[in-house]
């Protein structure tokens, strides 16, 4: 049985629909109409004890609403979900003690006292033993190198700073499951590798079952082995990073450096020219073809030095949603995207 | 002058077609302004119900008096509240530099960028209100009567304007005054009732300290043109000067705020 | 201490330091407290000035003046505000944290609640005790009404908290509340005692006050604090009607609440 299961689990929101024109939206004022959105559609998956998962996907994919429905908040409009043995949703007592759900852009600290404060009040609510709390916040706060700025306001803390405040007070209680939204948004590059480097500390110290979601590539790359990729609700791939390259983006990347300049039409039959640099080519050319392209390369052409590579994550991630702009991409990327949404199916 | 009056009227078309986004909130206005007033009204009937007079006002005075203090609110919150409020923010966050770079007098400027339309909910309502007190009063309500309540409203609004472009210059020197607000709601609570129910004391520092007298009492008494209302018949020549003299010393209030400003934050 | 006294305790220890950082807003916030009962009292004396017999709502000048002290009492102890804060926390997403922990939100309300009250009795003791040295009320309560006063006190900030709270709660429906709030507070000045003694209200109006609760929050604990419920049997059966009041208030609060909470965890996107 693991930790963590979810079967079919469902969401459908109700919008209304606004309309344009005055009289249009003066009918609207008396009568609504509403639109159905389904954020989270027939998900299923399990996460054993331990493990750190990684839920990717672009802006409102479902990822925060699967959270939040697996940490009690929502009620969902069909499907199972269990948590450590409870319904999540019931919201009892005991259940709400064991997890914990930091939420990136909200925060749960006193704004205008020292975090220390915050931390006091978490530590009654949860009525964690006087020795039990001290011993964690001591941890913790090594851990999160915190010690310089618990006597500050909150609101004086830098927003790296707060963030590990905030990760801070979420894990007083030592929860067995950890849910993570965007836990390093808007926190510059050096902050992020810190606060990764804390969540995997933290993980491999006390065994907690972590689910994140992020915007930043890295963070999943670093910390998950398990990654579930969510689009338009669907769960649409879940396995590990290496498994994701190879079936979300069949191809390898060929790095070639020449002796002297070639035409271009010598490698366009062999795969996409990502970019040709006089001297240095890049190509891109399906998985199954590399060994025969590479050797084809290095009979007919005054080949230098050759590396065969996977694409690049974020490539990867981008080609899956077709979302992002990426020079390496070529115009057959958004195509290319559903082809790969297709395949998963 | 003309530009100043483009301006003005620019400004306002803005915000006129900014108002369709909101239109919820308009109807929610005029439900509530059509609330207050009523209970405005319930409180002068709970009044007369007890007494015969309120220090010389009867219950027609008292309806004037309530149509006046909805009118004087309503025009706060339409242009002035607004506008200060904008103005205390843009000192706090130093985006106050922006007015200061357009090539337009920044008095003019911050104190008619806003301008919250559906409040004249409240103005039309108050006039209904101050309109029936007067005709109950006496059928024919004169010219000079209705001439002279606007010349007072006006002053009303000119004394009220320089008070609080004053309370905003002071945000220059105290970053925190935004809370200046609650402070001035809570004086402004006095003007409910003609000033003459309080101690002479009180009266006097109502007329001449906090012109609140002249935002409400003296208006109202002026359209009942009724001299058992205790208002003095020099009032307007008063209100005048008290106009004249608040708009001048904010104005130069004002520049000397700026001076400190462009001075500290160099 | 351990268990929800220490989660009590340790909120309002939590809530009286942030009200103390707030001071300058919440010491504005009382001064409404002492303005508009002493606005009010100037103009009901001056109302009983120009009644047949001196008198308004069977009070002399000096009636009207401790009845307003008193209001101004109690109007403080009873305070709340939720019914203005909860369509901001529910907008502001603040209410899911608190949703997070295995405590009831209400309590972090009821602590705040709290604190306001301790952290600005220093403010509106001495406000209170300039207005008794100027206006001289004068009190002709008994030890027990006195005692039986602060019991209504209690009752009377109970029942008005969990009617503005549970009021508050519409704001799981309606984004903005401003109106609602406003009519809320309205009916507490009108029909509780507060704009006009209860004995003073017209016909429709008093009527209105004798079946709805607010008279219960602030004109009883008043009257009694007053001197003007004499008889002990008065007393007793006014205190009855707040116990029923705040036992039907607390049942509703909890059927609110859970259609809330199943209402924000189906919607709160």
């Amino acid at each position: 049985m693991p930790q963590i299961a979810v079967e079919q689990l469902s969401k459908v929101f109700k919008v209304p629909e606004r309309e344009g024109g005055f009289i249009a939206s003066m009918g609207s004022l008396f009568r609504r109409r509403y639109r159905e959105v389904r954020a989270v559609a027939d998900v299923s998956f399990g996460v054993e004890a331990g493990e750190i998962v990684g839920f990717l996907g672009p802006n409102g994919a479902g990822k925060t609403t699967t959270l939040k429905m697996l940490s009690g908040l929502l009620f969902p409009t069909g499907g199972k979900a269990e948590v450590l043995g409870h319904t999540p949703w019931k919201r009892e007592s005991a259940y709400l003690r064991r997890i914990s759900m930091l939420m990136g852009q909200r925060s749960q600290l006193q704004w205008d006292l020292p975090a220390m404060d915050s931390f006091q009040v978490h530590g009654a609510i949860y009525d964690i033993p006087k020795p039990q709390f001290q011993q964690t916040l001591d941890e913790l706060i090594e851990l999160l190198d915190i010690s310089s700025v618990l006597k500050k306001q909150v609101r004086t803390l830098s927003l790296g700073e707060r963030m590990k405040c905030e990760i801070c007070v979420s894990l007083l209680h030592r929860p067995d499951v950890l849910f993570l939204d965007e836990p390093t948004i808007g926190v510059d590059i050096e902050m992020q590798a810190r606060i990764r480097r804390f969540i995997g500390e933290y993980n491999a110290r006390y065994g907690a079952t972590i689910i994140l979601t992020s915007h930043y590539m890295a963070d999943v790359t670093a910390l998950c082995k398990r990654i579930v990729v969510i689009d338009h609700g669907k769960l649409l791939f879940d396995g590990s990073l290496a498994e994701l390259s190879t079936r979300m983006a069949p191809f390898k990347v060929i790095k070639i450096d020449l002796d002297r300049p070639v035409d271009d039409y010598a490698f366009a039959a062999l795969g996409d020219v990502m970019s040709c640099d006089d001297q240095k080519v890049v190509l891109r050319v399906p998985r199954k073809a590399a060994s025969t392209a590479t050797a084809k390369l290095l009979n007919d052409l005054p080949i230098l030095d050759l590396t065969i590579e996977d694409p690049p994550i974020e490539d990867v991630i981008a080609r899956v949603f077709g979302t992002r702009e990426s020079d390496s991409a070529g115009d057959g990327k958004a195509s290319m995207a559903e082809a790969t949404t297709r395949r998963v199916k | 002058m003309r530009r100043a009056i483009q301006l003005i009227l620019l400004y306002a078309r803005v915000s006129v077609q900014n108002f369709a986004a909101y239109r919820f909130d308009f109807f929610m206005r005029l439900f509530m302004s059509f609330v207050q007033l009523g209970a405005e009204l319930v409180i002068v009937y709970t009044i007369f119900f007890n007494t015969k007079s309120l220090a010389g006002w009867r219950w027609q005075h008292m309806v004037v008096l309530v149509g006046v203090y909805r009118i004087v609110a309503g025009g706060i919150r339409i242009y002035i509240v607004p506008n200060m409020r904008a103005v205390l923010e843009d000192i706090r966050e130093g985006t106050l530099d922006f007015v200061l770079l357009k090539p337009v007098n920044s008095q003019l400027l911050v104190s008619i960028r806003e301008f919250v339309f559906w409040r004249f909910t409240d103005i039309v309502l108050g006039l209904s209100a101050a309109a029936y007190g007067a005709y109950k009063l006496s059928v024919h309500v004169t010219w000079v009567q209705v001439t002279t309540f606007a010349f007072m409203l006006a002053a009303a609004f000119a004394i009220i304007y320089a008070l609080w472009l004053a309370l905003a210059t002071l945000g220059f020197w105290f970053i925190r005054v935004q809370n200046i607000e609650m402070v001035f709601w809570n004086v402004f609570e006095a003007g409910r009732y003609p000033v003459m129910i309080y101690p002479s004391w009180v009266q006097w520092s109502l007329t001449f300290l906090i012109p609140l007298a002249f935002i409400t009492t003296f208006p109202a008494g002026m359209l009942t043109g009724d001299s058992a209302t205790g208002v003095p018949l020099h009032a307007p020549l008063l209100a005048g000067g008290m106009a004249v003299v608040s708009l001048l010393a904010s104005h130069w209030f004002w520049r000397y705020g700026l001076k400190h400003y462009s001075g500290a934050s160099a | 201490m351990s268990g929800f006294p220490r989660a009590f305790a340790a909120m309002l220890r939590v809530n009286i330091a942030n009200m103390i950082q707030y001071r300058a807003e919440i010491l504005l916030w009382s001064v409404w407290g002492i303005v508009n009962p002493t606005v009010l009292y100037v103009m009901w004396a001056s109302a009983a000035g120009g009644s047949d017999d001196g008198t308004v709502a069977g009070l002399d000048r000096n009636g009207v003046a401790t009845y307003y002290f008193s209001i101004m009492i109690v109007g403080h102890v009873t305070a709340a505000w939720d019914v203005y804060e909860m369509s901001y926390l529910v907008r502001k997403g603040s209410l899911s944290p608190q949703l997070l922990r295995p405590i009831l939100p209400i309590w972090n309300s009821i602590t705040g609640n709290l604190a306001y009250k301790i952290t600005t009795m220093m403010f509106v003791l001495p406000m209170w005790a300039v207005f008794f040295f100027i206006v001289r009320p004068h009190f002709s309560t008994q030890p027990w009404q006195f005692g039986l006063a602060a019991v209504a006190l209690v009752l009377g900030a109970v029942l008005n908290y969990m009617m503005c709270y549970t009021v508050a709660l519409i704001a799981f429906w309606a984004t903005k509340l401003d109106a609602v709030g406003e009519i809320y507070f309205g009916l507490c000045m009108m029909l509780g005692g507060r704009v006009a003694p209860i004995a003073g209200l017209p016909p429709v109006v008093s009527e209105l006050a004798a079946v709805l609760p607010f008279q219960w929050m602030f004109a009883f604990p008043a009257e009694l604090l007053a001197g003007i419920v004499t008889t002990p049997q008065e007393a007793m059966a006014g205190l009855g009607m707040q116990a029923a009041w705040v036992a039907l208030t607390i049942i509703l609060f909890n059927v609110v609440w859970r259609a809330a909470i199943r209402r924000y965890s189906a919607v709160s996107g």
